[in-house]
């Protein structure tokens, strides 16, 4: 227990000083436009597919579930509105950034432990330049800049799912069901579950490059440091997922 | 006068002390050899002379400046005067041998392309590692990867190096070719640390040598002054090594 509690405080003051850090370097020149490039390749490209697949299913899911479900009590014609709602809202957003979460917060733990682990970190300090720099800054931003965009698509892609399912299984008229996305959703609905993808994005590319620069015991500390990034940012995407619900509805409140 | 000038260093790792009082010091051109058992913490000691580790105490004069107060950008003009070469190499495994050379020339220099790409295969041609530019470090034998890892520590010119364990585990051929390549870089007028337990390439190649143990220097001196030596440290350190 006490190590545990030992381990978050040096969890949560390690992650603050990299992040203070990385903003201050941000601003320094010249920005690593070659390297972030390449990451948003790596982040953003390549995740694609899986966005897509997570979308697809969600949407597909949710539409057949309230469809069975209303059905008994003739609400079908809901559907469309509950079934965009909630994905505009929250499940496109979260479920996007867990799975991100998984690819993306692995892949860059297990690539800077395994240069922690090798010295290639400790090399690029000895040659006077900054790991942060070359290493963190490039993730970083290329999670915020694709992140957004993967959350965007996955928006587009769990709204057309549910009517994919909502034509040919509930036999819902897809114009009707388009209407009636349109006429549901608001640009705040729209801007709520949105706005909180590059929170989530600073939180798995951060959480990841911290247990990456601070693996320890060799190889075998690759392994379980990324299996920590993982939980941790997907804990952190969950809770997070609360507070930040609560505060936009303030916000929601006042406009 | 001394390029590199220890003064009480202290460390210690969550309360485990490695280091209590080291104190020494390397004169312009010369070639140091730090030895000592494993774990007593001569990398430590490497690692702290150009910031990669913080001191907890004392002082480290590099060229005339204490360096352990540096922040990280201070210490980046430090890093350019003293070279580390890395166990194993440490090449950047997601560049080629031509773009590891590269990285210090692109980041320190204003040389261009076509310099650039001169300077390289010059140096490429000097450590016996030409025709190997678009290789990547994983497709390079262990020694060769030393040798560029050397090589990309030196290409901007230091006028320090720092070898940690710069032989170990390498067969015959490379282990002459290394020494080799410390001896030239000492004719150029290249100060240099040598942490080795190889004990012929030290011999072959330091001046001097300070003995670690115990999280301080038990011995230093030359060769003979240690052999010489009623304690005897050094031969008793060199049998123990022997009998590994
Ligand atoms: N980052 C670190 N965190 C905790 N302990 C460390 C760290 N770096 C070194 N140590 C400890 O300091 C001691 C000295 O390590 P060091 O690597 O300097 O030894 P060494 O003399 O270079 O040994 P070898 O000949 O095996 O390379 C070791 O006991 C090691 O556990
Ligand atoms: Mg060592």
């Amino acid at each position: 227990m006490k190590t545990y509690f030992r381990n978050f405080i040096q969890f949560l003051g390690g992650t603050t000083l990299l992040s203070i850090e990385v903003f201050k370097e941000l601003w320094t020149w010249p920005f690593p436009t070659k390297l972030t490039i390449e990451q948003i390749y790596q982040v953003g490209l390549k995740s694609l597919p899986i966005a897509f697949i997570t979308a697809a299913s969600t949407g597909m899911v949710m539409a057949l579930q309230f469809g069975l479900g209303l059905e008994k009590f003739g609400g079908k014609l809901y559907v469309p509105k509950i079934v965009s709602l909630s994905i505009i809202r929250e499940m496109g957003p979260v479920f996007t950034c867990l799975m991100l979460a998984a690819r993306v917060g692995a892949g860059i733990t297990s690539e800077i432990g395994s240069m922690t682990v090798t010295q290639q970190i400790d090399a690029l300090r000895a040659l006077g330049t900054s790991p942060i720099k070359k290493v963190v800054i490039p993730r970083v931003v290329a999670c915020l800049f694709s992140i957004p965009l993967l959350v965007a698509i996955a928006n587009a892609i769990g709204v057309a799912g549910g009517m994919l399912v909502g034509s040919s299984d509930l036999g819902l008229d897809p114009q009707f069901y388009m209407q009636k996305i349109f006429e549901t959703i608001t640009l705040t609905d729209y801007f709520s579950g949105f706005a909180k993808a590059p929170f989530f994005a600073i939180v798995i590319s951060l959480v990841a490059c911290y247990y990456g620069l601070n693996v320890e015991e060799g190889t075998r500390g690759v392994g379980s440091a990324t299996t920590k990034s993982v939980v941790t940012s997907s804990i952190f995407i969950l809770v997070g997922d609360y507070f930040l619900t609560k505060a936009f509805w303030v916000v929601e409140q006042w406009l | 006068m001394a390029l590199i000038d220890v003064k009480s260093f202290k460390k210690s790792f969550r309360g485990k002390t490695v280091h209590k009082d080291i104190s020494f010091s390397v004169n312009k051109g010369e070639c140091l050899g730090l030895v000592g058992g494993s774990g007593v913490g001569k990398s430590v000691v490497l690692r702290s002379l150009i910031g990669l580790e913080k001191a907890d105490g004392g002082q480290i004069m590099i060229d005339g400046e204490d360096i352990t107060k540096f922040s990280e950008s201070q210490l980046t003009h430090v890093r350019i005067k003293v070279a580390y070469v890395f166990q194993n190499g440490a090449l950047f495994d997601s560049l080629t041998i031509f773009e590891n050379l590269a990285f210090p020339l692109r980041e320190h220099t204003d040389l261009n392309e076509n310099q650039i790409q001169e300077k390289i295969s010059e140096q490429l041609e000097e450590f016996g590692l030409s025709g190997n530019e678009n290789l990547y470090p994983n497709q390079l034998s262990g020694g060769m990867q030393k040798r560029v890892g050397l090589a990309r520590s030196i290409i901007i010119g230091p006028k320090a190096i720092l070898y940690d364990e710069p032989t170990a585990g390498l067969d015959p051929y490379n282990t002459l070719k290394i020494q080799e390549m410390i001896l030239r870089m000492k004719k150029k007028g290249v100060t240099s640390i040598l942490v080795t337990h190889d004990m012929p390439t030290a011999f072959a190649v330091c001046d001097r040598f300070c003995l670690i143990e115990d999280g301080r220097i038990k011995a230093q001196g030359t060769r003979d002054e240690l052999e010489n030596q009623k304690e005897g440290y050094l031969k008793k350190f060199i049998d123990g090594e022997r009998g590994k």
